[in-house]
Formats: structure tokens, C-alpha cells, sequence
């Protein structure tokens, strides 16, 4: 009653034409909100038939009169299972083993084998980062690094490594430090409800409108990540359509009401005494040069200041002379408004200072920016969340989603069209959290593990089962193409205690995952968009995939898991796009290490508003709102990447002295071979070779401009 | 200046449709065209895979009024008050207080306490229209009767960041795609040669809202602005490296492509992909063309102010935005301003210092711009837009400078089916807040949509399960702009 008084009052507020929300019921009757049903596997004698999986597709292709496609040949097939399981090429010795691996497990081996790996883990952990848009920067003019951020990348890298259990995935990110205190990686996980964008500035900005931004921050992650629901369209209004009601939004916003950014140290007192005596010896070397700086500033600094004072009107210059004690109250604001007026800014003292002094300055300063860079690591710290200790905020319904317009008070309370399960929410600031994330992970819970096997599902097969894994929402799908299988995964997901391994491996162990990407176009009449699945769908590589592949092929991929962002170096184009008033040099300190620019491209410093060319050519996602599914866009600006950056030229030199360090300069056949099966998993064709061989023999042609093509082939960028 | 006749304005039509043709012709010359990948597609029994182009160019919901926009965009707020919204009562209270009635109004370092600053600029009447315009842009003035000054939009935030955000994308966050991609993913480009959209920020740094407000957000990447730079290498890794020769890097897209064709088969995407090599190598050829300032008369170059060093770069930033929208660009994006205090219009002291440098960059390459686009034809199909993040306030900071104002503040057009020589909304008496006609960027992004024929409820792109749109609720037409 009261959300509909409220939903009127909005209405007639603001004019808004949406029809009155419709009855609570018909909300709570839509597929999304059911309970997922117990799904018997369909009984099919078809030797297709692998897994559950294929027995639930079997049935729809049969009844359409639909023949799977044929299964990939092995070489490619292995060759898919690395790209999809790692996010890497195999190497040739890892396509030979399993080519040449007659056991009639080979596949079934190898599939544990890379599940076993870290780097399953990493391939998890960037699909996962795009969907809580995962950034080691806030984002906006400012666009500070968080420097402790990363531990919650490497968390996740961690927690699909090991198969941590999903519910408790999910609870450790929205309540780790409630529902695991002492559990440091609970706390790390916490970093989630950070995740976004968070506006940080000086000067008279709105303490409750920056709140209200984080709080919509919060509730929009849990929303997609968890709920599978772009809950922030509730955010303003009803929509008819929506199953979720602007109540229900602020009701969900509610249970962050409490929540207070904390970094908490993790750190044991022998780190943080070892920490503050390396930093004391790392000052020492910094104050040297910081003196000699500040010295040889000095006098151009007050040069600066004198032509300033000046140019000031001779009020206020006057006032300003004026002893302090002796101005008047007008004198008083005229001298605030000289000092104001007069100050020295960096390029008002460079502008004074001779052109030799400027430039042992600048090399003073690149010297300390040089030992800035090995600074030693602060300890360890949780980029986390906490609670208040006062009483929590009052959450108002927002009338069209401004704070400045509340409406009604509410409480945190669970999304009316699903049930509570008789989970209770405590009124004060403790605990909220951790009962939204025992309510989400209930058992019961008709979105969670849906929304989770069809993240899986999209991850692997290159489609989802509904069409956005971000919305079950009635605005997103309106019914998944294959609902017991859905329901089917989303029930043995919770049963086999929520591992997402089990599901994948249900998912690559089945005939359906094994099938080519096969043309045909009497199929593709009767199913164009391979709802069914008849044959497997086109993906292309992403930019982090594009990169790391491209340093695999050339043998300089460094695969050191986890650690401190690395900034590899950058364009001075893109230098020049990061935004500072200040002095504009050292705003990007490459990472000192060389072999650390070989790192995998999970690694790369993700930085909001300065991004790598090869990356978002490729449609990285921005890191602004959560990315269930990357687009795909194909264009000029990734050719020329691929053609000319300083990136792919080194790849082509090094993948050039590899070829020339294995067969020698002369033997072309060799070099061809070779290249094949580094670049592509497979060796030449009688054509390609051919074309190789003359290429490579032609004098005005170098072997780097071979390599440099094979490494921009469309094979290469796609999977097979 | 606007008396000016290029030698060259006779044959500017003809050029143009030239520039055009030969896009079409998509480089043909150059050995592997798209004739010659289709051909060999037959070759093999296929029929050619339909190309799917996402630039190509797309039929607006209607009519458009324009085709293609620069945007200027002044880093840092220009304050309106000294420019396009004449305040005498400023000047008859200078040095006194803010009246009571009016609130304490703060912006982001100030709170409304300071005295009133009145305007250290003569307005006069221009053109026949008669509109007031200050002394600090002589040369836009004499284009009084093309401009459309709107002096009543508002913003949100008393912050640079989120307000370019605001102007750009239309959220404070963000989270959207900017107008440019918007645009460009509705009409697609006219250009096979250059980029659909391309952005010039200032060379001393970029603006404090950074490249987002040129992103593609959830948009796909290839809708993202492209930055463009004045010399030899406007665009980032059209150079060739050093070592690599013309005739060598042919030989090896040669090879590149024989391989790529026996990938694609039927894929249109594969296909897409080989196109997109084609047309790399074909902007390697003809972008450092299209962007030759050696190709224009000195008459024009002089015009511009390319001659005299305070009005060089802009100038030259100006041109190529000619050049640009001549050969088909969809949206040019411009800075005045940016990176460093000294280099944006953000005059928190010395605001007539300021504001002299920084117009002293822009007026004349702005006159030049409307002149030359005038002389061309090209005025009529080019919307040109001024504006930033906010305004100034009326009252002082440090004694001599203004604080941000989002509560009033103007922004004008020209062109492209714009009605010249007219005033549209007001600020109160003191330009604190809009009162006539108050407009929101949602309204200016729905006008500059609806100039391009495009329907701000119909331009939509299904994210997260949401139809996004630019214009979030919808915005109300700003009419009067075009009728």
C-alpha cells in the first residue's frame, strides 16, 4: 500500500507516464523468480551424448530435426581448451602430447590438468573483473591509484583456482568481514562493494550527493553480479515491465547504508617494523635530492612571487605589506585575496628560471622519480569495507534517483518477488550484509545460481541461455531459449555445493562444446542464431587474449601469477591523455623490471580514464558499469595496432629470432613450419606453405614482416 | 574577414564531391581493394560474404538539418557573463554584496559571500540582430546574425569532472557513451578514409574529464572518438615504423591477406576484418593528406591565424576541423583548454588575464572557421557548437577571478539549420541562475539529435537489459535553436 501511494506520489510529482505497478504477484509469477525445478536428464540412446548437457540439447535439435556439427579435429580442439581454459595458445609440445595422447581419456586428463592451473584461474578472473568492472584507479580528473586494490584482484584469481565454493564466493565479497572476521582473504574480498567508480575532489562538493553515488555503486554491483538484475532502472521510477520497484531498489540500497570504506592492515608487526625501517632507509635516499631540489627552487620560486606581487593592485598590494596585526577587516580580505592572487604556480617559477638550472632540475627530478620507483611495498592492507559506529543513515525512496527530492524512509529489506526464507534483517548498522548474503546464497534462491551457470555456459559456448547474463530482469530476456537446462544447471550447480568447476567441466567435457564451428546453410535456416546449438559459435580472441598470445608465440610471456599492478610503457599520445595541473612529468612510472612488460595483460595497471590502444581497439570494457558480455566491434584503428604499434613490431622481432634461433636463416621450410605451429597449433597446408616459402625468399622481404603477418591473421584471432 | 573570398570558393563544391567519390572508389588503386577480395571470393565458387560495416552510413529517423558537428569546448568554463550574456547590473553594484533575495549561491570554492565582480568587458551590439557581445571575441562577432546563443543551460555540478561527464555523456558518472559515439553509432560515417569521429584536445594537456568524454562506454570501441593530431602522423600508429618500407609492409599485407581470405569463407566478421586492413593502409596513404595544411591557400592559413603565434595552434586545430567535415568526418570534437591552470579558461584569479589569453587563442581562428565554412557551403549542413562544463559566478574569488557556475550558463550554435542572430532564454539579473527558459543537457543533447535527424527516443543500444539512450527520461526540443 504504501509502495503504491508512493509510486503515485512519484507519478503525479514528476509526470511520469508509466502505468501503475502491477500487482505484487504477477512480479513473483515470472520465471526468474521460481525456484529453479529439479530437471530429469532426457533419457537418449544417441552415442552423442557425453554429458547432461547434450542430452538436454540433443532433444531440442532432434525436434527441429537438427544434426549437431561434426567435433573439432584434436589439434584444434586442444588448441580451443587452452584458449578457453588458460586464455593462451598451447605450446607445440602441449598440442603434440594430447594429439599423440591415445588414451580414451586424453580429453577428460587434460581438462583436469588445466583446471588444476592458476592460469585457469586468471582466465576466471578477467571475465569476472569485467562483470564487477574491476579498476585499480577511481576514475574521474583525479583518477588516484588504489594502490592496495589488487589483493581483490588476485583474490579472485585465487578463489576459481581453488574451486572455492560459490555461495561462499558470493558471501565473502558481500559480508566477508562479518560473516569471517579474522579470514583476511574475506576481508580482501570485501574490495568488491569498491569495485566502481568513486568521485574523490576538493573544494564545496555535496558530502550526500558523493554518498548517494557510492551507495548506487554498491547496490548496481550486487545487482548485476549476483541478481543477474540491472536493479539501478528501478532506481528512479517504476517500469512496467520491471520486476523489480523503485522500493525494492532502496530497499536493496539499504543493506549499504552502514557501510564505511575502511583499508585495514593485514599485516603481522614484524612486516609493518620492517616496512617503516625500509621506508626510513628509502626517505634517506630521497631527502638528498628533495634539499637540493627545494634549494635550487628557491630563489626563482621568490623571483616568481616578487613579479607576482608586482602585478598585484596596488590595494591589495598594500594591504598585503601591511603587517598582519595592523590590518583592518577590510585590509584583511584584501590580502587573503593578494596572497591568493600571488601564489607561485610550478610553471610561474619555471618561467623565471634559466634554461641551465631548468634543466639540472628536470634531470634532478627524473633522478628521484627514478628511486621513487623503488620505494618499498607498503604492508599489507585490505582495500575493504566496515561498518559505522554511529547510528546508520536513514534510506529514502528518491524521487527520480535524486537525493535532493527523498521520499518515503525504508528498510533494508529482500526484493519483494522472492521469498525470505525466513531470514530476518538486524535494524542497526552490524549484520545487514551478511543477511542479504545468506538470503542470496539460500539454497532456494531462484536467481543466484541461475545467474552463475549462465555466466558459465556464455563463458564457454560464446552465447548465453537467456540474452543478457546481466538481466533476468522482465526488461532483459523474456524466457531463456533452454530453460531446463538452465534450471538443470542452476539445480546441480547448488547440489554439487556450488562449484564452478563442476559445472564447466560439464560444460567442455560435452559433445556440444566439441563441435566445430561448422557452416550450413540449410541449419542455419531453420536456427540462424544457433539457439539450439548446432554448431559452435564464432569467438573472437580478446585484446588481453590478442596480447598474451601474441607474447606466447614469441617466447617472451612472463607468467608470474599475481602481484602489484605493472605499467608497461605508453605512447606518448596516450602520456599525454592523463589529466594533471601539476608538473606533467613522471604521471605514468614504468615499471622497472623489463620482464615485468611481459607480464599477462590481467596484470597491466587498469587505469579508468587512460587506456592501451591494443586493448580498447579490442572493446575492453571500460570498467564503468558492469560487462557481462564484451562487444565486439571490427575496425581500422586494430589494424593499425597490429601493423605498427611498438608492441607488435617487438613481438614480430622477437618472434623472428625465435625462428631464426631454431631452424637458421636459411631454411624457409623450417621457419614456416615452425611459425605454423608456434602461431596456430597446427603446421602449413600445401598453399600456405608455398606462400611462406616465397615470401621468406623474396630479398626485399624480411623474416619480422612474415612473422608480423601471421601474428595479424584473422586464424590467430579467433577461436577455433 | 568576412569579406574574405578564397581564391579556391569556386571550386570547394566540386572538391568536396571529389573527396566524396573517391571514398567511394575505396582505394581500388592500392592492389588489394575490395574489388579485388571479392573477386577472388568468386574465384573460389562463394558468393562475397556480406561486408558488415558498422560505419556505413546510416539513414537518419528524418530529415536532418545537419550532417556532421564540431563541437568547441572550452576547458575550464568561460564565464558568461563576460562574454555572451551582457550583466550591467554587475556593473553598477560592483565591490557590494550579493542581495539578500538572491541566496547565497557557492560554487566550488567560494560561498557566496564575496562581493559582486562586474564585467571587465564592453558588450556592444552586433550584426543586424543587434546581439550583445563582449569585446573579448571581435571576430565571432562580426558572425552575430549566424549565431544562436542560448543563455539559460545548467548543469549539475559545481565540479569540472562530473559536469563534462554531464555535457559529454549526459550522466555525472561516466558510465555512458558521449554524444560523439552516439552520433556516430547512429549515422555512421560519410568518410571511408578517416575516422568518424575525431577529438583535438589542447596540446598542453587533455581536459579534466579525460577521454571519457570522447569514449564509446558500453558502445562497441569502434564508435569511440579518435584523436587526431596536427602533423605528419595524425592518428596513433598510422606511422609506419622506421624500418619498414612502404613497398615492404604492401608485400606483407599482401601476404596478410591472401592468408585472412582463406579464414574468412562465408564469416562476414572475417570479412569485416579484411576490409579493416584495406582501409588502414588507405588511411595511412590519405590521412596525412587530408590533414596538410600546405594544401591550403596562405589567404586561408592566414585567416586562421596559422601566422602569429597566439592563435597558431587553435588555428590549426580549426582547419583541420574544415578538412575534416569536408571529407565526410561525422563529429569533430575540439579543446580550448586543458591540462594545466594556465591553459584552461578556469579563472579562479585574474580572470581578465585569462580570458584575454585564452580568447585571444580562439576568436579569430573561430571567425575563420565560420567565414570558411560559410564560403564553402558547408556552414548550412555543419552544426557548430560552443560551449563547457558551466559558467562563472557574478560575484569575485581572490579578489579578481569568478568561481564555477552550473545554475546559468550559455552555450551557442551556428549552422546547421541553426537560426542565426537570435537570443534564446536569460539569467536573472545577475547571471547567477537561469530563470527564462531554464534548459538542461538533456534538452541540449535531444536538439543537437534532432539537428541530425535523429529521434532521441529511437537512438537507443540495449545494455544490461536497458535500452541506454543519451537522453535519459527524454529532453525537451529546444525549438526555437531551428524554428
Amino acid at each position: 500500500m504504501i509502495r503504491a501511494v508512493l509510486a503515485m506520489l512519484a507519478l503525479i510529482l514528476f509526470g511520469l507516464t508509466a502505468a501503475a505497478a502491477p500487482p505484487k504477484a504477477a512480479r513473483s509469477d515470472y520465471w526468474a523468480f521460481q525456484t529453479p525445478a529439479p530437471q530429469a536428464v532426457p533419457s537418449n540412446p544417441s552415442p552423442w551424448i557425453r554429458t547432461a548437457v547434450d542430452a538436454f540439447l540433443l532433444d531440442k535439435l532432434q525436434a527441429k530435426n537438427l544434426e549437431p556439427s561434426p567435433e573439432l579435429g584434436k589439434q584444434m580442439l586442444v588448441r580451443r581448451l587452452y584458449l578457453d581454459l588458460w586464455g593462451l595458445p598451447p605450446t607445440p609440445e602441449q598440442v603434440d602430447a594430447f594429439v599423440n595422447d591415445r588414451s580414451p581419456r586424453a580429453y577428460e586428463e587434460l581438462v583436469e590438468r588445466l583446471m588444476a592451473s592458476p592460469h585457469y584461474g586468471e582466465r576466471w578472473a578477467q571475465k569476472w573483473l569485467d562483470v564487477v568492472r574491476y579498476a585499480d584507479t577511481n576514475g574521474f580528473e583525479g583518477d588516484k591509484l588504489r594502490p592496495q586494490a589488487w589483493r581483490y584482484r588476485d583474490y579472485v584469481v585465487r578463489s576459481f583456482t581453488e574451486d572455492k565454493p560459490y555461495d561462499r564466493f558470493v558471501q565473502e565479497q558481500i559480508a566477508g568481514d562479518e560473516l569471517f572476521a579474522g579470514d583476511d582473504q574475506a576481508l580482501i574480498a570485501t574490495g568488491f562493494l569498491r569495485a566502481g567508480p568513486r568521485h574523490v575532489v576538493g573544494g564545496n562538493t555535496d558530502p550526500e550527493m558523493l554518498r548517494q553515488e557510492l551507495m548506487v555503486e554498491m547496490t548496481a554491483g550486487v545487482g548485476s553480479a549476483f541478481l543477474g538484475l540491472t536493479v539501478q532502472c528501478a532506481r528512479c521510477h517504476d517500469h512496467k515491465f520491471d520486476p523489480i520497484l523503485q522500493a525494492d531498489y532502496y530497499q536493496l540500497q539499504a543493506f549499504f547504508a552502514p557501510v564505511t570504506l575502511e583499508e585495514v592492515s593485514i599485516a603481522s608487526p614484524e612486516e609493518v617494523a620492517a616496512y617503516e625501517q625500509a621506508k626510513a632507509a628509502h626517505e634517506a635516499r630521497l631527502e638528498p635530492i628533495q634539499k637540493t631540489l627545494k634549494e635550487m627552487e628557491k630563489p626563482w620560486h621568490d623571483k616568481a612571487y616578487e613579479i607576482n606581487k608586482q602585478n598585484l593592485e596596488p590595494a591589495l598590494k598594500a594591504a598585503l605589506d601591511k603587517p598582519e596585526e595592523q590590518r583592518s577587516e577590510e585590509e584583511k580580505q584584501l590580502a587573503s585575496d593578494a596572497k591568493s592572487q600571488a601564489k607561485v604556480a610550478w610553471y610561474d617559477m619555471l618561467a623565471v628560471m634559466p634554461a641551465d638550472i631548468k634543466a639540472e632540475r628536470a634531470q634532478l627530478r627524473r633522478k628521484l622519480h627514478a628511486i621513487e620507483l623503488e620505494a618499498p611495498t607498503p604492508p599489507r592492507a585490505a582495500f575493504a569495507v566496515g561498518n559505522t559506529d554511529k547510528e546508520p543513515p536513514i534510506t529514502h525512496i528518491l524521487a527520480i534517483g535524486d537525493y535532493q527530492h527523498p521520499l518515503g524512509e525504508v528498510q533494508a529489506e529482500f526484493l519483494s518477488a522472492v521469498p525470505d526464507f525466513g531470514l530476518e534483517v538486524p535494524g542497526g548498522a552490524a549484520g545487514r550484509r551478511a543477511a542479504l548474503a545468506r538470503w542470496l546464497t539460500h539454497p532456494q534462491h531462484p536467481l543466484t545460481a541461475r545467474v552463475m551457470v549462465n555466466r558459465i555456459w556464455q563463458f564457454r559456448m560464446g552465447a548465453a541461455l537467456t540474452d543478457d547474463p546481466n538481466n533476468f530482469g522482465l526488461l532483459g530476456a523474456a524466457s531463456p531459449s533452454q530453460p531446463e537446462l538452465l534450471d538443470y544447471l542452476a539445480t546441480q550447480f547448488v547440489d554439487l555445493g556450488w562449484s564452478v568447476k563442476a559445472i564447466d567441466r560439464m560444460i567442455v567435457l560435452s559433445s556440444a562444446y566439441r563441435q566445430a564451428v561448422a557452416t550450413d546453410e540449410a541449419k542455419a535456416k531453420i536456427d540462424p542464431d544457433n539457439k539450439l546449438y548446432w554448431r559452435a559459435n564464432r569467438v573472437r580472441l580478446s585484446g588481453e587474449q590478442i596480447r598474451d598470445q601474441a607474447l606466447a608465440v614469441t617466447g617472451k610471456l612472463n607468467l608470474a601469477v599475481g602481484g602489484e599492478p605493472v605499467l608497461v610503457p605508453i605512447e606518448p599520445e596516450i602520456y599525454d591523455l592523463i589529466f594533471t595541473e601539476g608538473e606533467p612529468d613522471n604521471l605514468w612510472p614504468v615499471t622497472p623490471d623489463p620482464e615485468s612488460h611481459h607480464r599477462r595483460s590481467l596484470y597491466l595497471l587498469n587505469k579508468r580514464t587512460v587506456r592501451l590502444p591494443l586493448l580498447a581497439n579490442f572493446d575492453q570494457p571500460d570498467t564503468m558499469s558492469s560487462c557481462a558480455v564484451r562487444s565486439r566491434s571490427t575496425h581500422a584503428l586494430q589494424s593499425l595496432t597490429l601493423l605498427n604499434s611498438d608492441f607488435i613490431q617487438d613481438a614480430s622481432k622477437a618472434f623472428a629470432e625465435r625462428l631464426a634461433g631454431a631452424c637458421g636463416q636459411d631454411d624457409k621450410t623450417c621457419q614456416a613450419e615452425l611459425a605454423w605451429r608456434l602461431s596456430l597449433s597446427r603446421r602449413p597446408n600445401d598453399v600456405e606453405r608455398t606462400l611462406a616459402v616465397e615470401f621468406l625468399s623474396d630479398p626485399d622481404t624480411r623474416l619480422q614482416d612474415f612473422c608480423l603477418a601471421l601474428l595479424n591473421r584473422n586464424e590467430l584471432v579467433y577461436r577455433p | 574577414m568576412s569579406s574574405f573570398i578564397d581564391p579556391d570558393l569556386a571550386q570547394a563544391h566540386r572538391i568536396r564531391r571529389e573527396l566524396r567519390r573517391r571514398d567511394v572508389l575505396r582505394g581500388a588503386a592500392n592492389g588489394f581493394g575490395a574489388l579485388a577480395l571479392q573477386s577472388l571470393l568468386a574465384r573460389d565458387g562463394h558468393a562475397a560474404p556480406k561486408r558488415v560495416d558498422p560505419l556505413e552510413a546510416k539513414t537518419p529517423h528524418f530529415a536532418p538539418k545537419a550532417k556532421s558537428v564540431i563541437f568547441l569546448f572550452n576547458v575550464g568554463a568561460p564565464s558568461s557573463m563576460d562574454t555572451f550574456d551582457p550583466k550591467p547590473k554587475l556593473t553598477e553594484m560592483h565591490g557590494r554584496p550579493m542581495p539578500e533575495s538572491m541566496g547565497k549561491v557557492g560554487g566550488q570554492f567560494t560561498d557566496g559571500s564575496q562581493p559582486i565582480f562586474g564585467s571587465p568587458w564592453e558588450f556592444k551590439p552586433r550584426g543586424q540582430s543587434g546581439m550583445p557581445i563582449s569585446t573579448l571575441f571581435p571576430h565571432v562577432a562580426q558572425h552575430a546574425d549566424d549565431l544562436c546563443v542560448v543563455r539559460s543551460f545548467t548543469t549539475r555540478s559545481v565540479v569540472h569532472a562530473p559536469a563534462m561527464y554531464e555535457v559529454h555523456c549526459g550522466r555525472l558518472f561516466a558510465t555512458h557513451p558521449s554524444m560523439g559515439a552516439w552520433v556516430t553509432y547512429g549515422l555512421g560515417s560519410e568518410s571511408d578514409n578517416l575516422p568518424a569521429y575525431v577529438v583535438m584536445p589542447q596540446p598542453e594537456g587533455t581536459p579534466e574529464g579525460g577521454p571519457p568524454c570522447w569514449g564509446a562506454a558500453f558502445l562497441p570501441a569502434v564508435y569511440q572518438g579518435t584523436l587526431l593530431r596536427p602533423g605528419p602522423t595524425p592518428i596513433l600508429h598510422l606511422e609506419r615504423p622506421p624500418d619498414m618500407t612502404e613497398s615492404r609492409q604492401r608485400r606483407t599485407l599482401d601476404l596478410l591477406q591472401k592468408l585472412n581470405e582463406m579464414d574468412a569463407g562465408q564469416d562476414s566478421e572475417m570479412a569485416a576484418r579484411i576490409s579493416s586492413y584495406e582501409l588502414a593502409f588507405r588511411m595511412q596513404a590519405h590521412a596525412p593528406e587530408a590533414v596538410d595544411l600546405q594544401k591550403e591557400t596562405p589567404a586561408t592559413r592566414e585567416m586562421y591565424g596559422l601566422n602569429q603565434d597566439h592563435t597558431r595552434d587553435f588555428g590549426t586545430r580549426l582547419l583541420l576541423a574544415r578538412r575534416m567535415v569536408e571529407r565526410g568526418v561525422r563529429f569533430v570534437q575540439v579543446y580550448s583548454g586543458g591540462g594545466p591552470i594556465f591553459m584552461q579558461w578556469d579563472a579562479h584569479q585574474h580572470l581578465v588575464a585569462n580570458h584575454e589569453k585564452m580568447a585571444g587563442h580562439t576568436d579569430q581562428p573561430i571567425g575563420a572557421l565560420l567565414t570558411d565554412l560559410k564560403q564553402r557551403g558547408l556552414l548550412d549542413e555543419t552544426l557548430v557548437v560552443w560551449g563547457a562544463e558551466f559558467g562563472r559566478l557574478p560575484t569575485s574569488q581572490s579578489g579578481n577571478g569568478r568561481d564555477h557556475n552550473p545554475y546559468g550558463f550559455t552555450m551557442w550554435f551556428a549552422g546547421g539549420g541553426t537560426k542565426g542572430g537570435r537570443v534564446i532564454g536569460a539569467t536573472d539579473d545577475f547571471g547567477l541562475r537561469a530563470v527564462e527558459k531554464p534548459y538542461t543537457m538533456r534538452d541540449f543533447h535531444a536538439t543537437l539529435l534532432h539537428l541530425l535527424g535523429l529521434d532521441q527516443h529511437q537512438l537507443w543500444y540495449l545494455h544490461n537489459g536497458r535500452h541506454e539512450k543519451l537522453v535519459d527520461f527524454g529532453g525537451n526540443l529546444i525549438e526555437e535553436v531551428y524554428a
